[in-house]
């Protein structure tokens, strides 16, 4: 079922505009939902309001896989994480970011490539069960949806803010 | 055509003879292995020990010995020097018109011809060139392609051990100069030849290797998958802007640091959203120092301006104290310091850039900047990765 990753140069099926009106929809009623939320307990703590952004990010997160559906890698494991969190103390989440300038560091001893990978594997929900040449189309898929997820945000602040 | 081998230079009787015997005895029981039901007529002619065989043809085989003659003179006329090569040659004709013969004999006289053709040219023998219709025979025979692949295996094979000085050069001059299709790559590389016929002899889909290249099926997988690897990275291309690199290391490298990018833009759009106005853009940067305590910063008009101004006063706190650590770096040693900022995602720039741009945002950017009131130095960038942020708020990275 992986019509949308076909590889082409101009071939990859990438967002189209049924996808970014599925996001928006999923985004806009997540956002009310949030807002109603904002509403009920009147709180402008500085946690309050980190965890306010937070829900509002994973919103964002969710609205996108569901819209990208079961078909990617990805998205499957996006929603698979994103479901199985809802149990899980916010702690779990937190990752010590450290500040690693592996880039210019001097390599490990293995390839470019997997080192590489790794950081991939990373960024891209699920790559870490993926092989390398899945893990390219992937990150292509992702990027484009990325891409998509910004534009939306981005008119409904702007819409939001006149 | 008892003239078969008349234009050839005369033997030297002996050492050839048995030679040639040797050969045809080789030949001679794996060919009617191979061969359905005709017996042909040439083997009893194998056994003479005179070189001037005769082979007796029916009328499809017109055209074979034409095309054999165009052969042997075009093999003759590249070995005269060697008579052993020419008798090698020679034990190749006779084995192609064994070959053609049977196929001849057993199919039906319609399909003769075109048999001893397939095995030739694609039809056009009076243009026989250098050899150059012997290409064909070995791909384009089909099952007689193989058989004859198979012949001309143990022909090499029995030729390279029993007289590798007569015959490791003439056998490749010989055998290059006819052409033997794609037996000819892995004739002309003794060492290689039974790796070579071995993989010719398999009835797989072959890939034509390249000379000096390897054809077993790690490297094909390698191949493909090289070119799997490069195409997707072609596609990422595409997507990622400043995708000028050619180089796949410093290509992935700016992959990952646009998928970052991207996904920090998600965060600080989300966090925009909060006060529903946009107003406020807080950034949460998890430093050792605090786990959680957030760094506001406002931006857009300032709209909230009471409620920011709350803010960076508590945040102050956290604030101060990485101000009285930059102090105290800066007394030893600038290069620390800018590298202790720098850990932090913040910069050191003069007061005056620092107050043109708080005007141009209505809000400083960095509430230590302001501690730094005799500072001149030129401002570092921190940001490295940062990429165009939007006009409507202002970020620190947390790099």
């Amino acid at each position: 079922m992986r019509t949308s990753t076909t590889t082409t140069s101009s071939g990859i099926t990438l967002s189209t505009k049924s996808c970014r009106i599925k996001f928006a929809r999923r985004f806009l009623r997540s956002l009310v939902e949030i807002k109603k939320q904002k509403r009920s307990s009147a709180s402008s703590s500085e946690e309050e309001i980190c965890k306010r952004s937070k829900r509002i990010k994973m919103a964002a997160y969710s609205s996108m896989a569901r819209a990208v559906g079961p078909r990617m890698n990805w998205s499957r494991a996006l929603l698979f994480k994103l479901r199985n969190r809802v149990g899980y103390p916010r702690l779990v989440k937190k990752k010590k970011r450290v500040t690693v300038r592996s880039n210019k560091v001097s390599r490990s001893k293995s390839s470019v490539h997997i080192d590489r990978g790794n950081k991939l594997r990373k960024l891209v929900p699920g790559g870490k069960s993926m092989d390398f040449i899945c893990l390219l189309e992937e990150t292509a898929h992702y990027i484009t949806c990325l891409n998509t997820q910004v534009k939306v945000m981005q008119a409904i602040a702007d819409n939001l803010s006149k | 055509m008892n003239s078969l081998l008349n234009p050839q230079t005369p033997f030297d009787s002996s050492a050839h003879d048995d030679f040639l015997e040797q050969m045809l005895s080789t030949l001679g029981p794996s060919s009617c292995s191979s061969w359905a039901d005709e017996t042909p007529t040439a083997p009893p002619s194998a056994g003479n020990s005179d070189n001037n065989v005769v082979f007796s043809y029916d009328d499809s085989s017109n055209l074979a010995s034409k095309f054999r003659s165009h052969q042997i003179s075009a093999g003759a006329a590249a070995s005269k020097s060697s008579p052993t090569a020419s008798a090698a040659a020679a034990a190749a004709m006779m084995l192609q018109h064994q070959l053609m013969m049977s196929r001849g004999g057993s199919s039906s006289s319609g399909n003769g011809a075109p048999m001893g053709l397939s095995l030739g040219s694609n039809g056009d023998f009076n243009d026989v060139g250098d050899g150059s219709s012997f290409k064909s025979p070995n791909p384009g025979g089909g099952d007689g392609g193989s058989s004859v692949q198979a012949l001309f295996n143990g022909f090499t094979g029995s030729l390279s051990p029993n007289q590798p000085q007569h015959f490791h050069h003439p056998q490749g001059g010989a055998l290059q100069a006819q052409n033997y299709g794609a037996q000819a790559a892995a004739m002309t590389q003794p060492p290689a030849n039974g790796s070579a016929g071995a993989s010719a002899a398999q009835p797989r889909p072959r890939v034509r290797a390249r000379r000096g290249q390897a054809t077993d099926p790690h490297s094909i997988a390698e191949r493909l998958r090289r070119e799997r690897i490069a195409e997707r990275m072609k596609a990422l291309q595409e997507l990622v802007p400043n995708a000028n690199k050619t180089d796949k290391a410093s290509m992935l490298d700016e992959i990952i640091d646009y998928v970052k990018f991207l996904q920090l833009q998600v965060k600080v759009l989300s966090m925009s959203r909060l006060g529903g106005a946009g107003a406020v853009a807080p950034l949460v940067t998890e430093s050792s120092e605090g786990g959680g305590d957030c760094i506001q910063t406002s931006a857009n008009g300032g709209t909230r301006g009471g409620r920011s101004g709350n803010q960076t006063a508590s945040s102050n706190d956290s604030m101060t104290v990485t101000e009285h650590q930059v102090a105290k770096l800066m007394e030893e040693d600038m290069g620390s310091a800018m590298q202790y900022l720098q850990g932090k995602g913040l910069c050191l720039m003069p007061i005056s850039l620092a107050t043109a741009i708080s005007t141009a945002t209505c809000h400083p950017r960095n509430p230590l900047m302001n501690g730094n009131s005799n500072n001149n130095h030129p401002v570092i960038t921190s940001n490295g990765g940062e990429g165009p942020s939007s006009p409507s708020m202002s970020a620190l990275t947390d790099y």
